[in-house]
């Protein structure tokens, strides 16, 4: 038997007469997870990739407040200028200041930088580069958060590594920005997209 | 105008919101600040490389 509650039925159930043993469960038609014999799915959820091609920030926002683990993927993405890039976060508004991070850009030597502005991606970026890769952010405990993640930047030989926590947010995680230190380079290639579960 | 792109994720739309009168002042004034002092070196810039490669054993 297979049974879906919430379904896009007027009664909000169905079951089906089937030896699957699932059970799913819906909102508004959609199926948002499922428990399933191979375990449960459902609760990782894809977001919206935009392109990177102008602006100087890329906001995600409307994050749901079950949300623990959060995605940032990079895919050649490209600024107008040097500055290294920064994600920030926040509950209700962006969080702009508080945050411990670091990040090292390591070729045949390393090159180091750090921030309390956000969380760094990066630690050097030359005039044309793009950068390609993920930072996991994770909910530590009470709306602390910390990231870490590997990109690299193209067309140096090089990988980016990075590191840092967040300043306990005044409620649960709604929005997330990428943008720049200095916020006034522009992105000009790329896209960005994040995926965020609970 | 100066903007940033806005990912609603809950309706799943993409808007450029354009700065502010005040943000766009802010905007301003820090490409200013950056022309007059281009060589200034800020905290948060990438300090020089630290640590040197090693040899292999």
């Amino acid at each position: 038997m297979a049974v879906t509650l919430n379904a896009s039925t007027s009664s909000g159930f169905i079951q089906t007469a089937d030896t699957s043993g699932e059970l799913n469960l819906q909102s508004n038609g959609t199926t948002k997870l499922s428990v399933l014999s191979t375990g449960v799915s459902g609760t990782l959820v894809q977001g919206t990739a935009v392109a990177s091609t102008s602006g100087t920030s890329i906001d995600f926002t409307s994050i749901p407040s079950w949300v623990k683990r959060v995605t940032v993927m990079f895919n050649l993405v490209s600024t107008s200028g040097t500055s290294n890039i920064l994600i920030q976060i926040g509950s209700g508004s962006i969080t702009t200041s508080g945050y411990s991070s670091s990040a090292s850009f390591v070729t045949s030597v390393v090159s180091s930088a750090t921030s309390t502005a956000g969380l760094l991606v990066t630690a050097a970026l030359a005039g044309i580069s793009e950068t390609n890769g993920n930072i996991m952010l994770c909910l530590q405990n009470n709306n602390t958060w910390v990231n870490s993640g590997t990109v690299s930047i193209v067309p140096s030989t090089g990988t980016q590594f990075c590191g840092g926590v967040s300043p306990t947010l005044g409620g649960a995680l709604d929005r997330v920005r990428i943008t720049t230190v200095n916020g006034t380079d522009t992105f000009d290639a790329g896209s960005i997209n994040i995926q965020y579960e609970g | 105008m100066t903007h940033r792109i806005v990912v609603d994720l809950a309706t799943g739309t993409t808007t450029q919101v354009e700065y502010t009168a005040e943000e766009q002042a802010a905007y301003d004034a820090a490409v200013a600040a950056q022309a007059e002092a281009p060589a200034e070196v800020s905290a948060e810039t990438p300090a020089e490389p630290t640590v040197e490669p090693t040899e292999g054993v």
